[in-house]
């Protein structure tokens, strides 16, 4: 075919190097590892999460050895002497067994599942099996009646048994939590009011008051300095009248006449004998409610029920002490036949033990009952923290974005802030109890430490410095060659606010919001509580916030940001009306990945705030609702604990996954949220069509 | 002000560039009886250590339109953005010289660069709507400047928008977003936004370069329609576009204002060789 001429093309192949096909697999492979990894972990925690509350069927084992024993199967596997061996839920831990048991299967005689066998879940001591055989009752002088006999005649009209009992708690736990707490609540207030009325007698040395007429010309001074800052304005009168203003107004605060002054011994009686009088009346209102409580506990004594253990035919006691005695109907929660249970009844009974692990309290050192209050704490965390965050890290992005000038020191402060990112988190915790908990709490709680403080006229000294220096800032930063007034008035300013944190830390005229309870021995906000757990993870994701802000508000185009100065707007009212929105879908993001972040955080807090067991729940519905002062329970935390504090690890385990698949689903409901947000306020903000 | 050319070979632009001589721009006899609006003297301006414009003097005729013309980098766009101080935005920028809107300057220092803008309307290279929907965009100046009734925004919006010629299309769906235009259709609600509060002096700073030949044309109806009632300066690359829509052209070269005088005279009759063969293609 090749005519005079031409040239046949020459195709040379191409070398296998060139064609990468190495290089997709690698990168494949590598797509595939991280995949299952991360497919293997939530999967894992998915599996065992949702596993634990699936009912099992109780099994009657009978040994070679003749003994024989109720229990629920958990595992099977290879024990290292080569034999098969299971492991047994058996529960009945007030009998002084282990609540779980290893069983060869090479001993094992005889399996099976009785009909008649129940789980019994108890307030205390944990599970119970065995099989019901009678219900008494025992009326007013002791007597005592049988109401039911045999399995199934017990098994039929527990239920309603159980349903008298139920409403009985109900109604002694609102006495307790509603109007017993609510006494509480006052006894201790009335306590407070008697221990700082005696700190105010016994302070012998206090400042003293400057008397109503120097204190009446400070206000008239600082209201006509306003005035002067109002009317005038040439620059430097103006300055100083601002100045001035601000002295007399703390002169006038510091000074104020209503504030708490020492009082006489007469006085302190005189409070002493109102508050004990307000105490007896309280005391009865007391007396009377405990009556009604006990009331409810003696009608709860009077219905037993005899449920056996088939090892050692003894019955669940009523307590360890009076094992003789058989238990209440009242120590109940739940009474389930497993092996008669068809598969609606065991799902619906999987999901009512989910809605009690969401919405109770935890019992049992944490290895039954609920963890409502460790969601709780988790989300107020997270909440405060998000509060706290947000608005600090935009307001800082935006100052380096749009207002300082791009230069050296603004570049350090960026790689220092990316650095921040990248510290251990357990050195927040430890800066937050220091620097938070006792720095700060400390001086809310009972003020300034004494060796520091000065006094009064020195104390005046030094904010006659600090205000020098604010001079000195305010007519650098407002006049003066441009370039220059960065630097020199960014000093005169930080020295400005270096003193008046001086000034906090030595006044005088300060002694702490809390000093009764300090002088008690309980410090409120200076030690470990969810205010200052809240700052420390807020200081964590600093970084996150700012980053990502500034990346956002980066992003926004130069263009739309002239535009709207063309239309005669100011630098604020285009960072308002164009920057901001225009950046939000990145500051969302951002500050919900510093949420999740803050959320799945453990290590700062077990320093500034989680506890194992919180004796109250931080959210009240009474002023202030949230207390910011209390300790919490965080669900990072709770994992840790349940996992490697707890007394009996392998009763523990199944809520070790619960735990975890909960906080897992919680972060990764927030990070969809983010993307969600993200995505709609992207469609918003960007044009379809060019 | 007007001089004619005495003798042209030696009042060459490259030769003033590089003998570092002063250069006096060719201005024409047209424009010595004009109305202007806006006085430019001795106009020069400096990013950092380069200089970008170099003595520009030149008047802008009111209710007219004006084209600046001229190769890429000569200085057009910074003069324009000059007028409304937008190069303030730029660290290290320093001028020299005078410009006077309506016989007040620009440049004094107790000028309130806010309200400046807000009487000097300006349409970008790039339609810039904001991310809102129609009806705020065109309102945005009077929202920035606090006007709060809702008749006066209303009313308002619609003038600026059949000033526009954008009303039509865009009635029925005011509180739509504007990015769901066609870019024509921003274009020209970002002229509807620039003339929302009437201002003196209309910038535009290549108004069409990124749009289709139909929409310019609709472009350039609009420039000639609003020209009885606005002073319109325009920068284009354009020759055609320039020789269209406006009533007087200046061709600026080098940060230099070289030849200024009426459309028809720069593009039928130039004084100076370099006009003409940057108008004819044959330069730049």
């Amino acid at each position: 075919m090749s005519q005079p001429g031409t040239r046949t093309l020459e195709l040379q192949p191409t070398p296998l190097r060139a064609r990468g096909t190495a290089g997709t697999w690698l990168t494949g492979m590598a797509l595939f590892v991280c995949v299952v990894m991360i497919v293997g972990l939530l999967g894992l925690i998915l599996v065992s999460g949702s596993r634990t509350f699936w009912q099992r069927p109780i099994e009657n084992v009978t040994l070679a050895s003749g003994q024989s024993f109720y229990g629920m199967r958990f595992r099977t596997e290879q024990s290292p002497d080569m034999g098969e061996r299971t492991l047994y839920r058996v529960g009945n831990r007030d009998l002084g067994q282990q609540p779980f048991r290893w069983v060869d299967e090479d001993e094992i005689a005889n399996r099976e599942r009785p009909d008649d066998a129940v789980l019994i879940e108890r307030y205390e001591w944990g599970i119970w099996l065995g099989v019901p055989t009678r219900i008494i009752e025992i009326d007013d002088d002791g007597g005592r009646s049988v109401a039911a006999e045999g399995a199934q005649n017990v098994l039929e009209k527990l239920p309603s048994y159980l349903d008298a009992a139920r409403a009985r708690h109900i109604r002694a736990e609102k006495i307790r939590s509603d109007e017993i707490a609510k006494l509480n609540h006052k006894l201790e207030k009335l306590r407070l009011t008697d221990l700082n009325a005696k700190l105010r007698a016994n302070s012998a040395e206090h400042n003293g008051h400057i008397g109503y007429g120097l204190w009446c010309s400070l206000v008239v001074l600082c209201l006509g300095s306003a005035l002067g800052v109002y009317v005038l304005n040439a620059p430097i009168p103006r300055r100083l009248l601002i100045l001035a203003m601000c002295l007399t107004a703390l002169g006038a605060f510091v000074e104020r006449p209503w504030a708490d002054r020492p009082i006489s011994q007469e006085q302190l009686d005189e409070i002493l004998a109102g508050t004990s009088a307000r105490r007896i009346k309280l005391a009865a209102q007391f007396t009377e409610l405990t009556d009604q409580v006990a009331a409810i506990e003696a009608e709860d004594a009077r219905y037993r029920v005899e449920i056996i253990d088939p090892l050692t035919g003894r019955f669940a006691a009523l307590s360890q002490s009076q094992t003789d005695e058989p238990m209440k109907v009242s120590q109940i929660i739940r009474v389930v036949q497993p092996n008669k249970m068809g598969l609606s009844g065991k799902v619906g009974l999987y999901l009512s033990r989910w809605w009690e692990f969401i919405s109770r309290n935890p019992r049992e050192a944490n290895t039954e009952g609920g963890v409502f209050p460790v969601i709780i704490g988790t989300l107020l965390v997270t909440l405060l923290l998000t509060i706290a965050v947000v608005p600090l890290g935009v307001m800082a992005a935006l100052y380096m974005r749009e207002y300082a000038r791009q230069g050296l020191v603004i570049s350090i402060l960026r790689v220092a802030i990316n650095n921040l990112a990248g510290v251990p988190s357990i050195v927040y915790g430890v800066f937050g109890l220091g620097f938070f908990c006792y720095g700060i709490g400390g001086v809310i709680d009972g003020g300034p430490d004494p060796s520091i403080v000065l006094r009064a006229g020195q104390w005046w000294i030094l904010l006659f410095i600090a205000a020098g220096f604010a001079f000195v800032a305010m007519t650098i930063s407002s006049g003066g060659p441009k370039n220059k007034r960065g630097l020199l008035g960014g000093l005169a300013w930080g020295a400005v606010a270096i003193l008046a944190v001086i000034a906090v830390f030595t006044t005088p005229y300060f002694d702490g919001f809390f000093r009764a309870k300090l002088v008690d021995g309980s410090p409120t906000f200076g030690t470990s509580g969810l205010l200052w757990a809240s700052l420390t993870l807020a200081l964590l994701t600093l970084p996150v916030v700012i980053v990502s802000a500034e990346e956002a508000i980066a992003a926004v185009p130069g263009s739309l940001r002239e535009g709207s100065y063309g239309c005669g707007a100011s630098k604020w009212q285009t960072i308002q009306r164009v920057v901001l929105p225009g950046a939000m879908p990145g500051i969302l993001t951002g500050a919900i990945l510093a949420m999740a972040r803050g959320a799945g955080e453990v290590a700062p807090l077990m320093i500034v705030g989680a506890v194992k067991l919180a004796p109250q729940l931080p959210f009240e519905a009474r002023f202030p609702f949230i207390f910011a002062d209390r300790s919490f329970m965080h669900l990072g935390f709770h994992i840790y604990d349940l996992g490697f504090k707890s007394p009996d690890s392998e009763a523990a385990r199944g809520y070790v996954w619960t735990t975890t698949l909960l906080l897992v689903t919680l972060v990764v409901l927030m990070n969809l949220t983010a993307i969600r947000i993200r995505t709609k306020l992207k469609a918003r903000f960007q044009s379809g069509q060019f | 002000m007007t001089t004619q050319p005495t003798s042209t070979t030696e009042r060459s632009v490259a030769h003033a560039v590089q003998t570092g001589v002063a250069f006096e721009a060719a201005r024409h006899k047209e424009l010595v009886e004009i109305d202007s609006v806006l006085d430019v003297s001795k106009f020069s301006l400096w990013y950092g250590e380069n200089r970008a414009l170099y003595d520009i003097a030149m008047s802008i005729p009111r209710g007219k339109v004006t084209a600046l013309i001229g190769p890429s980098g000569c200085g057009k766009s910074t003069l324009l953005r000059s007028v409304n101080r937008l190069n303030d935005l730029v660290p290290s920028v320093r001028t020299s010289g005078e410009m006077l809107l309506n016989g007040r300057s620009i440049y004094d220092p107790g000028v309130d660069v806010i309200s400046l803008r807000k009487r000097v309307g300006m349409v970008f290279q790039k339609s810039n709507p904001f991310p809102m929907s129609i009806f705020e965009n065109v309102v945005y100046p009077l929202r920035i400047a606090g006007e709060r009734k809702k008749s006066v925004l209303r009313d308002t919006c619609e003038r600026a928008l059949k000033s526009a010629a954008i009303w039509e299309e865009v009635k029925d769906r005011l509180h739509d977003s504007a990015l769901g235009l066609s870019g024509g259709q921003q274009q020209r609600l970002c002229i509807a936004r620039a003339v929302a509060v009437e201002p003196e002096v209309l910038l535009m700073d290549e108004p069409c370069s990124a749009l289709d030949p139909i929409a310019t044309a609709r472009i350039e109806e609009l420039i000639h329609d609003i020209s009885s009632r606005y002073t319109v300066l325009i920068v284009t690359h354009n020759m055609q576009q320039a020789s269209r829509v406006s009533d007087f052209t200046a061709f600026m070269y080098l940060g230099r204002l070289v030849e200024y005088g009426t459309t028809k005279q720069i593009f039928q009759n130039p004084h100076l060789p370099e006009t003409e063969q940057y108008v004819t293609g044959r330069f730049g």
